[in-house]
Protein backbone atom coordinates (compact mmCIF):
# COMPACT_ATOMS: atom_id res chain seq x y z
CA UNK A 1 0.00 0.00 0.00
CA UNK A 2 0.88 3.62 -0.94
CA UNK A 3 2.17 5.80 1.85
CA UNK A 4 -0.11 9.16 2.12
CA UNK A 5 2.51 11.39 1.00
CA UNK A 6 3.00 9.42 -1.79
CA UNK A 7 -0.72 9.55 -3.44
CA UNK A 8 -0.19 13.48 -2.44
CA UNK A 9 2.62 14.05 -4.43
CA UNK A 10 1.16 11.90 -7.35
CA UNK A 11 -2.00 14.08 -7.33
CA UNK A 12 -0.25 17.27 -7.01
CA UNK A 13 1.37 16.93 -10.15
CA UNK A 14 -1.75 15.98 -11.83
CA UNK A 15 -3.65 18.80 -10.45
CA UNK A 16 -3.37 22.75 -12.06
CA UNK A 17 -4.69 25.27 -9.44
CA UNK A 18 -7.19 28.18 -10.78
CA UNK A 19 -5.63 31.55 -11.16
CA UNK A 20 -5.53 33.40 -7.96
CA UNK A 21 -6.17 29.95 -5.75
CA UNK A 22 -2.38 29.63 -4.79
CA UNK A 23 -1.14 32.44 -2.68
CA UNK A 24 1.94 34.48 -4.49
CA UNK A 25 4.03 34.86 -1.77
CA UNK A 26 5.23 32.81 1.25
CA UNK A 27 6.39 32.95 4.32
CA UNK A 28 9.71 34.65 4.48
CA UNK A 29 9.40 36.81 1.39
CA UNK A 30 10.14 40.42 1.36
CA UNK A 31 7.95 42.36 0.19
CA UNK A 32 7.06 46.14 -0.05
CA UNK A 33 3.43 47.95 0.22
CA UNK A 34 2.53 49.70 -3.08
CA UNK A 35 2.46 53.09 -2.94
CA UNK A 36 -0.86 53.56 -4.38
CA UNK A 37 -3.17 56.49 -3.46
CA UNK A 38 -6.89 55.21 -4.41
CA UNK A 39 -9.92 57.72 -4.58
CA UNK A 40 -12.49 55.91 -2.06
CA UNK A 41 -12.27 53.05 0.03
CA UNK A 42 -9.03 51.28 1.11
CA UNK A 43 -7.83 49.53 4.02
CA UNK A 44 -4.10 50.00 3.74
CA UNK A 45 -2.93 52.97 5.79
CA UNK A 46 -1.31 55.81 4.14
CA UNK A 47 1.15 55.56 7.16
CA UNK A 48 2.66 52.20 5.62
CA UNK A 49 2.92 52.89 1.59
CA UNK A 50 5.72 52.26 0.07
CA UNK A 51 7.36 50.41 3.10
CA UNK A 52 9.13 47.26 3.16
CA UNK A 53 8.84 44.31 5.42
CA UNK A 54 8.95 40.49 5.46
CA UNK A 55 5.62 37.94 5.05
CA UNK A 56 4.89 36.35 8.71
CA UNK A 57 1.95 33.85 7.35
CA UNK A 58 -0.06 33.51 4.16
CA UNK A 59 -3.72 33.76 5.54
CA UNK A 60 -6.14 31.30 4.29
CA UNK A 61 -8.74 30.75 2.90
CA UNK A 62 -8.11 33.38 -0.03
CA UNK A 63 -11.03 35.93 0.69
CA UNK A 64 -13.14 38.62 -1.61
CA UNK A 65 -11.01 42.24 -1.87
CA UNK A 66 -12.29 43.83 1.21
CA UNK A 67 -11.63 46.91 -0.73
CA UNK A 68 -14.43 46.26 -3.20
CA UNK A 69 -16.17 44.95 -0.38
CA UNK A 70 -16.79 47.96 0.79
CA UNK A 71 -18.72 48.80 -2.45
CA UNK A 72 -21.30 45.61 -2.46
CA UNK A 73 -19.08 43.12 -3.62
CA UNK A 74 -20.00 40.01 -2.02
CA UNK A 75 -18.53 37.28 -3.31
CA UNK A 76 -16.37 36.55 -6.64
CA UNK A 77 -12.55 36.52 -7.12
CA UNK A 78 -10.45 35.79 -4.03
CA UNK A 79 -6.95 36.12 -3.62
CA UNK A 80 -4.90 35.84 -0.20
CA UNK A 81 -4.34 38.29 2.53
CA UNK A 82 -0.84 38.21 4.00
CA UNK A 83 0.42 39.22 7.31
CA UNK A 84 3.53 41.35 7.20
CA UNK A 85 6.14 42.20 9.52
CA UNK A 86 7.53 45.66 9.47
CA UNK A 87 10.07 47.16 11.85
CA UNK A 88 8.71 50.27 13.39
CA UNK A 89 12.02 52.39 12.58
CA UNK A 90 11.40 51.59 9.08
CA UNK A 91 8.39 53.16 9.05
CA UNK A 92 9.42 56.32 11.25
CA UNK A 93 12.67 57.94 10.08
CA UNK A 94 12.56 59.68 13.71
CA UNK A 95 10.49 56.60 15.66
CA UNK A 96 11.56 56.62 19.58
CA UNK A 97 11.70 53.13 21.06
CA UNK A 98 13.92 50.01 20.94
CA UNK A 99 14.68 49.36 17.42
CA UNK A 100 13.61 45.67 18.23
CA UNK A 101 9.86 47.27 18.09
CA UNK A 102 7.93 46.12 15.06
CA UNK A 103 4.58 46.25 13.13
CA UNK A 104 2.34 43.48 12.19
CA UNK A 105 -0.39 43.70 9.77
CA UNK A 106 -2.44 41.85 6.90
CA UNK A 107 -2.56 43.09 3.73
CA UNK A 108 -4.00 41.81 0.35
CA UNK A 109 -2.08 40.61 -2.32
CA UNK A 110 -3.22 43.60 -4.80
CA UNK A 111 -1.17 45.75 -2.37
CA UNK A 112 2.52 44.22 -2.28
CA UNK A 113 5.70 43.63 -4.85
CA UNK A 114 8.17 41.33 -3.78
CA UNK A 115 11.82 43.18 -3.92
CA UNK B 1 -2.45 77.73 -1.44
CA UNK B 2 -2.19 74.03 0.03
CA UNK B 3 -3.34 71.57 -2.64
CA UNK B 4 -6.84 69.70 -1.88
CA UNK B 5 -5.44 66.78 -2.90
CA UNK B 6 -4.94 65.31 0.57
CA UNK B 7 -8.50 65.68 1.30
CA UNK B 8 -9.17 63.42 -1.48
CA UNK B 9 -6.02 60.70 -0.69
CA UNK B 10 -6.37 60.21 3.14
CA UNK B 11 -9.71 59.49 4.53
CA UNK B 12 -10.60 60.90 7.12
CA UNK B 13 -10.04 57.48 9.22
CA UNK B 14 -6.91 57.12 8.74
CA UNK B 15 -5.03 58.66 11.31
CA UNK B 16 -2.36 56.07 12.51
CA UNK B 17 0.43 58.47 12.83
CA UNK B 18 -1.01 61.06 13.19
CA UNK B 19 -0.22 63.37 16.38
CA UNK B 20 -3.26 63.47 19.13
CA UNK B 21 -3.39 64.21 22.75
CA UNK B 22 -3.11 61.71 25.86
CA UNK B 23 -5.74 58.84 26.01
CA UNK B 24 -8.09 59.34 28.04
CA UNK B 25 -9.56 56.44 29.66
CA UNK B 26 -13.23 57.34 28.14
CA UNK B 27 -15.92 54.18 28.59
CA UNK B 28 -19.60 54.52 28.57
CA UNK B 29 -21.91 51.65 28.66
CA UNK B 30 -24.06 52.32 25.94
CA UNK B 31 -27.23 54.02 25.16
CA UNK B 32 -29.89 51.58 24.52
CA UNK B 33 -30.33 52.67 21.08
CA UNK B 34 -26.23 52.67 20.55
CA UNK B 35 -26.63 48.71 21.24
CA UNK B 36 -30.00 48.41 19.16
CA UNK B 37 -27.49 50.08 16.34
CA UNK B 38 -24.99 47.96 16.73
CA UNK B 39 -27.34 44.84 16.23
CA UNK B 40 -28.89 46.40 13.49
CA UNK B 41 -25.74 46.75 11.46
CA UNK B 42 -24.64 42.94 12.56
CA UNK B 43 -27.89 41.69 11.08
CA UNK B 44 -27.73 44.29 8.20
CA UNK B 45 -24.28 42.11 7.43
CA UNK B 46 -25.53 39.06 7.97
CA UNK B 47 -28.30 39.22 5.57
CA UNK B 48 -25.78 41.17 3.32
CA UNK B 49 -28.24 44.24 2.87
CA UNK B 50 -25.08 46.43 4.06
CA UNK B 51 -21.80 44.33 4.67
CA UNK B 52 -19.70 45.43 7.47
CA UNK B 53 -17.14 47.17 5.30
CA UNK B 54 -19.50 48.80 3.20
CA UNK B 55 -20.24 50.46 6.64
CA UNK B 56 -16.62 51.52 6.83
CA UNK B 57 -16.76 53.07 3.12
CA UNK B 58 -20.18 54.80 4.20
CA UNK B 59 -18.67 56.25 7.62
CA UNK B 60 -16.13 57.39 5.73
CA UNK B 61 -18.24 58.88 2.67
CA UNK B 62 -19.79 61.00 5.42
CA UNK B 63 -16.60 63.12 5.58
CA UNK B 64 -14.18 64.82 7.82
CA UNK B 65 -16.81 67.04 8.96
CA UNK B 66 -19.00 64.88 10.00
CA UNK B 67 -16.64 61.96 10.96
CA UNK B 68 -15.21 64.81 13.36
CA UNK B 69 -18.39 65.37 14.72
CA UNK B 70 -20.81 62.99 14.89
CA UNK B 71 -20.35 60.21 18.04
CA UNK B 72 -19.51 56.45 16.95
CA UNK B 73 -23.17 55.14 16.32
CA UNK B 74 -24.32 58.56 15.09
CA UNK B 75 -21.89 57.74 12.12
CA UNK B 76 -23.24 54.72 11.73
CA UNK B 77 -26.79 55.59 11.16
CA UNK B 78 -26.58 57.95 9.05
CA UNK B 79 -24.30 55.77 7.37
CA UNK B 80 -27.17 52.95 7.32
CA UNK B 81 -29.61 55.67 5.77
CA UNK B 82 -27.35 56.77 2.74
CA UNK B 83 -26.37 53.38 1.82
CA UNK B 84 -29.95 52.37 1.90
CA UNK B 85 -30.82 55.25 -0.25
CA UNK B 86 -28.03 54.59 -2.63
CA UNK B 87 -29.39 50.90 -2.84
CA UNK B 88 -33.09 52.37 -3.17
CA UNK B 89 -34.33 50.28 -0.07
CA UNK B 90 -35.60 53.26 1.25
CA UNK B 91 -36.45 56.52 0.09
CA UNK B 92 -35.50 59.73 1.81
CA UNK B 93 -39.08 60.84 2.31
CA UNK B 94 -39.92 57.02 3.49
CA UNK B 95 -37.09 57.71 6.06
CA UNK B 96 -38.47 61.34 7.31
CA UNK B 97 -41.78 60.41 7.44
CA UNK B 98 -41.24 57.66 9.29
CA UNK B 99 -38.54 59.26 12.12
CA UNK B 100 -41.78 61.95 12.40
CA UNK B 101 -43.67 59.34 13.07
CA UNK B 102 -41.73 57.68 15.55
CA UNK B 103 -40.58 61.13 17.35
CA UNK B 104 -44.85 61.85 17.30
CA UNK B 105 -44.81 58.73 19.40
CA UNK B 106 -43.13 59.76 22.16
CA UNK B 107 -45.87 61.61 24.81
CA UNK B 108 -43.96 61.21 28.15
CA UNK B 109 -46.46 57.70 28.71
CA UNK B 110 -45.75 55.09 26.22
CA UNK B 111 -43.17 53.22 25.93
CA UNK B 112 -41.12 53.52 22.47
CA UNK B 113 -42.80 51.21 19.66
CA UNK B 114 -41.33 48.77 18.16
CA UNK B 115 -38.74 46.67 20.60
CA UNK B 116 -40.68 47.91 24.04
CA UNK B 117 -38.79 45.53 25.84
CA UNK B 118 -35.41 47.03 25.82
CA UNK C 1 -16.68 51.16 35.14
CA UNK C 2 -18.23 47.86 35.32
CA UNK C 3 -17.36 45.60 31.26
CA UNK C 4 -19.63 42.59 31.93
CA UNK C 5 -22.23 44.54 28.92
CA UNK C 6 -25.22 46.41 29.67
CA UNK C 7 -27.51 44.78 32.20
CA UNK C 8 -31.01 44.52 32.19
CA UNK C 9 -31.24 46.61 34.98
CA UNK C 10 -29.39 49.19 33.31
CA UNK C 11 -31.64 48.98 30.31
CA UNK C 12 -34.62 49.52 32.50
CA UNK C 13 -33.29 52.33 34.21
CA UNK C 14 -32.45 53.89 31.01
CA UNK C 15 -35.85 53.05 29.87
CA UNK C 16 -37.39 54.57 32.47
CA UNK C 17 -35.34 57.67 31.48
CA UNK C 18 -36.07 57.88 27.95
CA UNK C 19 -39.78 57.79 28.81
CA UNK C 20 -39.30 60.83 30.88
CA UNK C 21 -37.50 62.63 27.75
CA UNK C 22 -38.05 62.62 24.56
CA UNK C 23 -35.64 60.26 21.91
CA UNK C 24 -32.32 62.22 20.44
CA UNK C 25 -32.20 62.23 16.99
CA UNK C 26 -30.06 59.56 16.13
CA UNK C 27 -32.76 57.12 18.65
CA UNK C 28 -35.38 58.29 16.49
CA UNK C 29 -33.25 57.91 13.09
CA UNK C 30 -32.44 54.16 14.08
CA UNK C 31 -35.72 53.31 15.29
CA UNK C 32 -37.20 54.72 11.96
CA UNK C 33 -34.80 52.59 9.89
CA UNK C 34 -35.46 49.33 11.79
CA UNK C 35 -39.06 49.41 11.83
CA UNK C 36 -39.13 49.99 8.15
CA UNK C 37 -36.96 47.63 7.41
CA UNK C 38 -39.14 45.55 9.33
CA UNK C 39 -41.98 46.45 7.58
CA UNK C 40 -40.10 45.73 4.41
CA UNK C 41 -39.40 42.23 5.81
CA UNK C 42 -35.75 42.62 4.95
CA UNK C 43 -35.17 41.75 8.88
CA UNK C 44 -37.49 40.80 11.41
CA UNK C 45 -37.38 41.96 15.00
CA UNK C 46 -36.55 38.44 16.41
CA UNK C 47 -33.13 38.99 14.81
CA UNK C 48 -32.49 42.38 16.24
CA UNK C 49 -34.00 40.99 19.91
CA UNK C 50 -30.95 37.98 19.47
CA UNK C 51 -28.98 39.72 18.23
CA UNK C 52 -28.75 42.25 21.18
CA UNK C 53 -28.75 38.95 23.64
CA UNK C 54 -25.89 37.66 21.58
CA UNK C 55 -24.48 40.94 22.35
CA UNK C 56 -24.94 41.15 25.66
CA UNK C 57 -22.86 37.59 26.03
CA UNK C 58 -19.63 38.55 24.64
CA UNK C 59 -17.51 40.29 27.57
CA UNK C 60 -14.31 39.84 28.49
CA UNK C 61 -14.88 36.70 31.04
CA UNK C 62 -15.02 34.92 27.92
CA UNK C 63 -11.51 35.67 27.19
CA UNK C 64 -10.28 35.68 30.54
CA UNK C 65 -11.26 31.78 30.61
CA UNK C 66 -9.69 30.99 27.46
CA UNK C 67 -6.48 32.67 28.61
CA UNK C 68 -6.25 30.95 31.91
CA UNK C 69 -7.10 27.20 29.88
CA UNK C 70 -3.77 28.33 27.84
CA UNK C 71 -1.89 28.79 30.66
CA UNK C 72 -2.97 25.76 32.62
CA UNK C 73 -3.09 23.28 29.16
CA UNK C 74 0.12 23.34 27.26
CA UNK C 75 -1.86 21.53 24.45
CA UNK C 76 -4.40 23.69 24.16
CA UNK C 77 -2.01 26.62 23.94
CA UNK C 78 -0.74 25.18 21.11
CA UNK C 79 -4.29 25.16 19.39
CA UNK C 80 -4.87 28.59 20.08
CA UNK C 81 -1.93 29.42 18.92
CA UNK C 82 -2.10 27.65 15.68
CA UNK C 83 -5.73 28.92 15.20
CA UNK C 84 -7.39 30.90 17.73
CA UNK C 85 -10.95 30.29 16.14
CA UNK C 86 -11.11 26.84 15.93
CA UNK C 87 -9.61 26.60 19.25
CA UNK C 88 -12.03 29.06 20.69
CA UNK C 89 -14.83 27.53 19.05
CA UNK C 90 -13.95 24.19 20.81
CA UNK C 91 -15.19 25.78 24.18
CA UNK C 92 -18.53 27.24 22.21
CA UNK C 93 -17.61 30.85 21.48
CA UNK C 94 -19.04 31.00 17.93
CA UNK C 95 -17.72 33.84 15.19
CA UNK C 96 -19.16 35.73 12.48
CA UNK C 97 -18.75 35.09 9.19
CA UNK C 98 -15.39 34.71 7.93
CA UNK C 99 -13.54 36.43 10.66
CA UNK C 100 -10.84 34.76 12.00
CA UNK C 101 -8.78 35.09 15.08
CA UNK C 102 -4.60 35.44 15.74
CA UNK C 103 -3.55 34.92 19.36
CA UNK C 104 -0.59 36.63 19.93
CA UNK C 105 1.67 35.17 23.09
CA UNK C 106 3.55 37.71 24.86
CA UNK C 107 6.87 36.09 25.83
CA UNK C 108 9.94 37.22 27.43
CA UNK C 109 11.26 38.61 24.09
CA UNK C 110 7.55 39.79 22.62
CA UNK C 111 4.99 41.99 24.15
CA UNK C 112 1.99 42.38 21.89
CA UNK C 113 -0.62 45.31 21.38
CA UNK C 114 -3.39 45.84 19.58
CA UNK C 115 -5.17 48.59 17.73
CA UNK C 116 -7.23 49.13 14.54
CA UNK C 117 -5.96 52.68 13.06
CA UNK C 118 -9.01 52.66 10.57
CA UNK C 119 -11.94 51.83 12.69
CA UNK C 120 -12.57 50.02 15.82
CA UNK C 121 -11.57 45.82 14.87
CA UNK C 122 -11.98 44.00 18.05
CA UNK C 123 -12.29 40.38 18.79
CA UNK C 124 -15.63 41.19 20.10
CA UNK C 125 -16.79 36.94 19.54
CA UNK C 126 -14.49 36.83 22.97
CA UNK C 127 -13.46 39.86 24.24
CA UNK C 128 -17.40 41.60 24.17
CA UNK C 129 -17.47 45.36 22.75
CA UNK C 130 -14.74 47.51 22.99
CA UNK C 131 -13.90 50.58 25.34
CA UNK C 132 -14.29 53.95 24.01
CA UNK C 133 -10.46 54.89 24.51
CA UNK C 134 -9.72 52.38 21.78
CA UNK C 135 -12.17 53.85 19.19
CA UNK C 136 -10.93 57.52 19.81
CA UNK C 137 -8.02 59.15 18.12
CA UNK C 138 -5.43 59.21 20.49
CA UNK C 139 -4.78 55.49 20.78
CA UNK C 140 -5.82 54.73 16.98
CA UNK C 141 -3.32 57.27 16.11
CA UNK C 142 -0.57 56.94 18.40
CA UNK C 143 -0.14 53.06 19.12
CA UNK C 144 1.23 52.53 15.82
CA UNK C 145 3.75 55.45 16.15
CA UNK C 146 4.60 55.41 19.90
CA UNK C 147 3.54 52.25 21.35
CA UNK C 148 5.93 52.54 24.52
CA UNK C 149 4.48 56.18 25.35
CA UNK C 150 0.97 54.36 24.93
CA UNK C 151 1.94 51.59 27.31
CA UNK C 152 3.46 53.88 30.23
CA UNK C 153 0.37 56.01 29.87
CA UNK C 154 -1.23 52.77 31.19
CA UNK C 155 1.16 52.58 33.71
CA UNK C 156 3.00 49.40 31.70
CA UNK C 157 7.37 49.68 31.03
CA UNK C 158 8.68 47.40 28.63
CA UNK C 159 12.82 47.27 28.64
CA UNK C 160 14.27 47.87 24.93
CA UNK C 161 15.49 44.44 24.68
CA UNK C 162 11.74 43.10 24.60
CA UNK C 163 9.69 44.23 21.25
CA UNK C 164 7.07 45.58 21.32
CA UNK C 165 5.05 44.41 18.80
CA UNK C 166 1.92 46.28 17.18
CA UNK C 167 -0.69 44.57 15.00
CA UNK C 168 -3.12 47.15 13.10
CA UNK C 169 -6.28 45.12 12.05
CA UNK C 170 -7.46 45.88 8.93
CA UNK C 171 -9.04 42.60 7.51
CA UNK C 172 -11.10 39.74 8.41
CA UNK C 173 -8.33 38.81 11.25
CA UNK C 174 -9.27 39.62 14.78
CA UNK C 175 -6.54 39.71 17.55
CA UNK C 176 -6.34 38.59 21.37
CA UNK C 177 -3.38 38.95 23.21
CA UNK C 178 -2.36 36.02 25.74
CA UNK C 179 -1.04 37.87 28.34
CA UNK C 180 2.38 36.13 30.79
CA UNK C 181 0.96 34.21 33.34
CA UNK C 182 1.95 36.05 36.63
CA UNK C 183 4.53 35.46 39.17
CA UNK C 184 3.31 33.74 42.52
CA UNK C 185 0.37 31.85 40.47
CA UNK C 186 1.36 28.06 41.19
CA UNK C 187 -1.21 27.36 43.49
CA UNK C 188 -3.93 29.24 41.53
CA UNK C 189 -7.16 27.36 40.25
CA UNK C 190 -7.93 28.19 36.63
CA UNK C 191 -10.88 30.63 38.08
CA UNK C 192 -8.52 32.60 40.30
CA UNK C 193 -6.26 32.12 37.47
CA UNK C 194 -9.01 34.07 35.15
CA UNK C 195 -9.91 36.60 37.43
CA UNK C 196 -6.27 38.26 36.92
CA UNK C 197 -6.65 38.29 33.09
CA UNK C 198 -8.66 41.68 32.74
CA UNK C 199 -9.62 43.02 29.33
CA UNK C 200 -6.69 45.84 29.32
CA UNK C 201 -4.11 42.39 29.40
CA UNK C 202 -6.11 40.74 26.34
CA UNK C 203 -5.55 44.03 24.63
CA UNK C 204 -2.32 44.30 25.42
CA UNK C 205 -1.54 48.05 27.38
CA UNK C 206 -1.06 46.27 30.86
CA UNK C 207 0.01 42.99 31.76
CA UNK C 208 -1.63 40.17 33.97
CA UNK C 209 -1.14 40.86 37.80
CA UNK C 210 -1.71 39.34 41.10
CA UNK C 211 -4.01 42.08 42.41
CA UNK C 212 -5.96 41.72 45.59
CA UNK C 213 -9.33 43.63 46.29
CA UNK C 214 -9.09 45.41 43.09
CA UNK C 215 -12.43 45.77 40.36
CA UNK C 216 -11.84 44.11 37.14
CA UNK C 217 -12.76 46.24 34.11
Amino acid sequence: MKQATEIKNEIAAMVVTAWGEQPVFQAGDRIRIRTRSPIGHYRVPTYLRGKSGVVEQVIEPPAVDNEEEGYGRNAGKRLHYYRVAIPLNEIWLDYVGSPRDGLHIEVYETWLERI
Amino acid sequence: MTSTENLVKRLPNDIGGLPAEPIQRVEHSLEPWEKRCHALADVLDFHKIINTEEKRCGVEALGAEMVGKLSYYERWIVAFANILFRKQILTPEELARKMGEVEARWDGEAALGGLSDL
Amino acid sequence: MGMQGHSREADHDHAEISKSSPPQYYDIMETAVRELLIEKKMIEADEIRRQLEVLDSRAPALGAKIVARAWVDPAFRARLLANGRAACEEFGISFYDDTQLIVLENTEKVHNLIVCTLCSCYPRPVLGLPPDWYKLKPYRARAVIEPRSILAEFGTIIPDDVEVRVSDSTAMVRYLVLPRRPEGTEDFSEEELAATVTRDTMIGVVPATVVVGRIQQ
